[in-house]
């Protein structure tokens, strides 16, 4: 082809026009809010020069929003690139066009690579700044929406789904963030709402701020609907390479390995001293956990969000796992509602990715409580239930010290289909605390007792020491090993190769019906 | 098949910015040559252990003693001499959107005390549209098995109270706000 | 009067008192027990004791160094000849005493009457009156009511202050500045003192604008002889918590001395005081000193004593308590330079001095013959919940004020510790301040003379910075370096895929 003819000529100058959106003076309007551009942000997302654009030069199917000139695009990116290698799609919507707002083009951009997505087996991300349904295009729209919902729920557990908040998400729109698996948030300048202040204050009557009302840090503390919140864009986006390290590409593939380069067989004394000799002493179960996984790096998910359990994933001999641990520093590590909620989703999301399950266990109980069995308990304490009975990828649990009652049977227990259980010596495995067994086990003994207080602290020792410790468990086979925490890295390595291949035969059914 | 991660350019200038939390910035640029430029003045500094176990920090003919208490995505907590700094590491882009969004963010009249730390409220000393002074007791907060006496950090006038006696909260739960 | 030499000492207390009064036990001969207890089974207390009594299956609800019955018990099991309490836990507990006595075990402090009289703020008060040592104005004896409280206190004139009369520790006191506030001070002061003490009822007295706390050491034997060993002053308190004391004081010209040691004398003759104690005074800016209360037991801050003195003090209780004839007369006293303790404990200056809690992962202090540590940990122990939060003691000596000073920045530089927060920027910064420089202290000192509670050192805060830099960089090289390997990635074996892909 003649480069210095008119086919070329046309070529060079369509690209042109397209140039002229992308500039610094654009660039300038979302710097000013403290925002990145839709460009910007790709480009910190993909390994270098790896971006491939699609759909760049479709335009608006509007036609009466009164400006000539079509912009090109319609206000989403689209394309794929390469993330630490490893294929991936985007979106990413343009505040700087109409808002971000999806009109029906805009929508068929991001259902065609989400299609796109899901033929290849590869992740797809979202990077959401947007104003909502085009109000201009009515229904068109919100048939957009519906597509892109429809999407997102067919390539659930097939390929990882990951939306980025990184401005408003409002109305509708929020729905399909919540449909995918991972939502990221950057603190100040993202917000998620169903219905926005102003609707609060006409409805309601109460004055209520963006950020108060589904700010970053509401989502990521108190409702739970975000999974990591970052301060800023930068490393907001840093945070999605960062998870899709740890996690595959799509349901068939194994998570990818890294070569972390720390001894399998390091001996770790400081386990020893982790959990302290009083039983009713609190300690920080992510200490536990630095102790064991490769290089002591994880990445926590759900960090500020129902934080008496612990949720992550992280390395052992350089594979992936995903860790579920009680947190005894925060109201003992007992499961309530929300806890429940947060670990079962996790333990799905890695039963869906081949990502193999430590259960890390110092459990009283089910937090107790009028708010609780109100709020649907039995329910939501059945989700964790159901998810890790479901699960068939490798499960392994440890038992580092308490582990009472149904919480037992919940955590991963050896007759729900847990692989491996180990226990380290200071383990308590009963139906009930030793307080709690004593006082009905000898009512009678203790009426009429005189110092009752020194009798039910002896007779809580003798049941500690006969009852509820773990060699009863270990001898009837329930405790497949009571091991020193020193070696608890060994164990665990060696445990995981040998469930590298396992399958579980799971009967033909169409899904099964978690209680939602 | 193996595959390198996207790398930082090894051969041109990083900068970072350490920006404390009274907003002071430490400005900190590694060169290509392998030099460090502290607040754009080039220093020889660079970090040391020695067999106890201790780390220094070596600047200027001085070495202190340095130690992470915590550190969480890019925020820091350094303890030097028994006093702790916190610090926010961040890229020359991160800054800019800082300080604009420091520069912009409206001034909010009301003040949030959070819980320090996840525990028990055992007491709460004050009620609805009462004054307080800054550093008065509010509440006492049981974690550790301890009490913990939260005062408030402003003066004002109690707007609201979220807990009650004998709830449990979590870390950074707003526990009662104050109109300043 | 009969006497009985020490053999056998059991320790009834923990931590850096417990090892301190070993030292001096093995110096005279003595062979020392030590409680373990479960709440710090490996403390550096019992490394340093010739037996351990173990305490650790111990159930009872009461704490073991406030468990009288199974102190007594032991030291009756192990036919010890006597128990030295230390201090805090039951060495001012007069029934404790009257235990020991009745078991014929030597209590090593005064006896249970004087604790018993000493303790008794109101019993103490009307000593002070008989022996005509100064004191403040107030009530004579407890206040019923608030309506008794408006009376008093204006008879005496505001500010006044109520105090709870088993009161302690800076709980059950309210200042009251006029006659609107003194209802809801009386019920505020009696309703934390019955929480507190198990006893709610309050005095009233004079309130002393930021007065100096000057104390006086006192040394008595059975032969009714009682002497001081001259002053300290520790006017550096938060929430009437002692941090610093020091000895002498600048406060007191030769001449004061005399004439408050004279009354601390007499405060202690009036109880026939037979042991080591303490009486406390308040003085103010006219040289006024008032009578506080008497401590019978070793105090925290006995070693700056000791340093300008040169006795032992353990060892002089110990012999007081085994009926010695005192040695040592009241002209053979010397007070030699200046001793400046700092307390070092596991607390966070920065959060309002709340305790932290951890483990020390390393710790090291500086030697010299001019500091002087007693401490109870080492290497790898635990600050508990349990007990105070005391790491050491820092005792730092010069022949002047000045150089003591002066010697003190050097040895506080050179306390390494890793793992727990202490309050040595605390004592920094009281170092470096102009006024304590100058030797202008009263006991509002932190809230009135001092900018901050620590200083930051802009170098230092530099440095930190850079740590917090580089180990974030080194974050970001493993994130970004770290090599993926798809091909072990997607190595799955026949036997799974099959499965998998039915």
């Amino acid at each position: 082809m003649d480069i210095e003819g008119k086919y070329f000529k046309d070529f060079l100058a369509r690209g042109e026009k397209q140039k002229n959106h992308r500039s610094e003076k654009t660039a300038e309007k979302q710097h000013s809010k403290g925002k990145l551009t839709a460009w910007e942000r790709i480009e910190l997302l993909f390994d270098e020069g790896t971006f491939e654009e699609i759909d760049k030069f479709v335009t608006s199917a509007s036609v009466d929003f009164g400006k000539a000139d079509k912009i090109l695009g319609d206000g989403v990116i689209t394309g794929h690139g390469k993330i630490s290698g490893r294929l991936a799609f985007v979106f990413s919507q343009d505040f700087t066009i109409m808002g971000g707002s999806l009109g029906s083009v805009h929508a068929a951009k991001i259902a065609k690579i989400q299609d796109m997505a899901l033929k290849t087996g590869a992740p797809l991300i979202g990077l959401i700044d947007s104003g909502g349904a085009r109000i201009q295009e009515g229904v068109q729209s919100l048939a957009g929406y519906s597509g892109i919902f429809f999407r997102n729920v067919k390539s659930s557990g097939v390929i990882p789904q990951i939306s980025v908040i990184m401005g408003p998400a409002a109305g509708g729109a929020v729905y399909s963030p919540a449909l995918t698996d991972f939502v990221f948030m950057t603190d100040k300048t993202s917000y998620m709402f169903v219905t926005g202040p102003n609707v609060v204050k006409e409805v309601l009557n109460e004055d209520v701020s963006f950020e108060e009302l589904g700010g970053a840090s509401i989502h990521g503390k108190k409702s739970g609907v975000s999974h990591f919140v970052y301060d800023d864009e930068e490393n907001t986006i840093k945070g999605v390479r960062r998870l899709l390290s740890y996690i595959p590409s799509n349901n068939m593939e194994h998570p990818p390995f890294i070569d972390t380069f720390d001894v399998e067989g390091r001996f770790e004394e400081k386990l020893r001293d982790v959990v302290p000799d009083d039983p009713n002493k609190p300690y920080d179960v992510k200490d536990v956990i630095r102790l064991i996984v490769d290089n002591g790096r994880y990445m926590e998910v759900s960090e500020g969000f129902a934080q008496n359990i612990f949720i992550g994933f992280a390395r052992l001999a350089g594979k992936t796992i995903g860790i579920i641990a009680n947190q005894p520093k925060v109201l003992a590590g007992t499961l309530d509602i929300n806890a429940s909620m947060k670990a079962a989703r996790f333990i799905r999301f890695c039963d869906a990715y081949n990502i193999p399950l430590l259960v890390l266990e110092d459990v009283p109980g089910f937090l107790p409580g009028i708010n609780q069995e109100h709020g649907g308990l039995i329910k939501h304490g059945a989700k964790l239930l159901y998810a890790f009975c479901e699960a068939v990828v490798p499960r392994v649990t440890v038992i580092l010290r308490k582990s009472y009652g149904g919480a037992y049977c919940v955590m991963n227990s050896k007759n729900i289909g847990g692989d491996f259980n180990f226990a380290w010596p200071t383990a308590e495995i009963a139906v009930m605390g030793p307080e709690g067994a004593v006082a009905i086990l000898y009512k009678k003994e203790l009426d009429e007792a005189e110092d009752k207080a020194k009798l039910k602290k002896d007779l809580a020792q003798k049941y500690r020491n006969e009852i509820a410790n773990p060699y009863v468990a270990e001898d009837k086979g329930y405790i497949d090993e009571v091991i020193d925490p020193a070696v608890t890295r060994t164990k665990l390595i060696s445990a995981f190769q040998a469930l590298e291949n396992k399958h579980v035969y799971v009967p033909d059914r169409r899904h099964g019906n978690i209680p939602l | 098949m193996i595959l390198k991660i996207k790398n930082k350019d090894k051969k041109s200038d990083n900068k970072y910015i350490a920006l404390g939390l009274d907003k002071k910035k430490y400005e900190f640029l590694f060169k290509a040559d392998n030099t460090v430029a502290v607040n754009k003045k080039k220093s020889d500094i660079r970090i040391e252990e020695d067999d106890d176990g201790f780390t220094y920090v070596v600047w200027e003919s001085r070495r202190v003693p340095v130690e992470l208490v915590e550190k969480n995505q890019n925020r820091y907590e350094v303890l030097v001499n028994g006093i702790s700094y916190k610090f926010s590491i961040e890229s020359p882009i991160s800054y800019k959107r800082k300080k604009f969004l420091d520069k912009t963010q409206i001034q909010s009249k009301t003040e949030s005390i959070i819980a320090p730390m996840p525990g028990k409220i055992i007491d709460v000393l004050v009620e609805p549209n009462t004054h307080v002074s800054q550093g008065e007791a509010i509440l006492i907060l049981e974690a550790m098995k301890m009490q913990n006496e939260i005062l408030s950090t402003v003066t004002g006038k109690i707007k609201s109270i979220n807990i009650r006696k004998d709830d449990n909260v979590m870390k950074d739960d707003v526990l009662i706000e104050i109109e300043k | 009067m009969e006497k009985k030499i020490i053999k056998k000492l059991l320790i009834a207390n923990r931590g850096e008192i417990a090892i301190r009064i070993i030292e001096t036990a093995k110096k005279l001969g003595i062979e020392t027990y030590v409680i373990k207890t479960a709440k710090e089974p490996s403390a550096l207390y019992l490394k340093h004791a010739d037996v351990i009594c173990d305490f650790t299956q111990n159930t009872n609800e009461l704490p073991e160094f406030l468990d009288v019955e199974l102190i007594i018990k032991t030291a009756k099991e192990h036919k010890v000849d006597a128990i030295h309490p230390g201090y805090g836990f039951l060495a001012e507990n007069p029934y404790f005493a009257q235990c020991c006595d009745d078991e014929g075990i030597i209590f090593i402090g005064p006896s249970a009457d004087a604790i018993y009289k000493m303790g008794n703020k109101t019993i103490a008060k009307q000593l002070a009156i008989k022996h005509k040592v100064p004191l403040l104005e107030g009530s004579s004896g407890n206040v019923p009511s608030p309506k008794e409280a408006l009376k008093i206190a204006e008879k005496i004139g505001y500010p006044v202050i109520i105090k709870a009369a088993s009161g302690g520790g800076g709980r059950g006191m309210r200042i009251v500045e006029d006659a609107s506030q003194v209802e809801k001070m009386f019920h505020l002061a009696s309703n934390e003192a019955a929480k507190a003490f198990d006893d709610s009822s309050v005095f009233i007295e004079k309130y002393v604008r930021n007065p100096r706390h000057i104390e006086f050491q006192i040394l008595g034997d059975k032969h009714g002889n009682i002497i001081h060993l001259g002053e300290r002053e520790c006017s550096i308190q938060r929430k009437h918590q002692k941090l610093i004391e020091e000895s002498p004081s600048v406060a007191l010209s030769e001449e004061l001395r005399k004439i408050m040691g004279e009354q601390a004398i007499n405060i202690a003759k009036s109880v026939k005081y037979c042991s080591v104690g303490t009486v406390e005074f308040l003085l103010d800016d006219d040289m006024n000193f008032y009578f506080m209360e008497m401590n019978t037991r070793i105090q925290v801050e006995h070693p700056v004593t000791e340093t300008i003195t040169g006795i032992d003090l353990i060892e002089q209780q110990i012999k007081m308590a085994q009926g010695d004839k005192l040695s040592i007369k009241q002209e053979d006293v010397q007070l030699n330079g200046w001793a400046i303790e700092y307390r070092i404990n596991a607390e966070d200056v920065q959060a309002n001095f709340s305790p932290f809690l951890g483990t020390i992962q390393h710790i090291s202090f500086p030697k010299g013959k001019n500091v002087r540590v007693d401490t109870g940990v080492e290497d790898g122990s635990v600050i508990t919940p349990y007990y105070d939060s005391m790491v050491a003691k820092l005792i730092v000596s010069g022949e002047t004020r000045e150089k003591a000073i002066a010697n003190s920045l050097v040895a506080i530089n050179k306390v390494k510790i890793k793992g727990v927060k202490t309050t040595i920027p605390f004592c920094k910064a009281v170092i470096e301040n102009k006024d304590f420089q100058l030797g202008n202290l009263n006991t509002s000192f932190i809230d009135k003379k001092m900018d901050g509670i620590f200083n930051e050192d802009p170098d230092e805060k530099l440095m930190a910075a850079f740590f917090a830099t580089m180990d974030y960089i080194k974050d970001e090289q493993m994130d970004e370096a770290a090599y993926v390997d798809f091909e072990k990635g997607r190595n799955i074996t026949p036997w799974l895929i099959k499965r998998r892909i039915k």
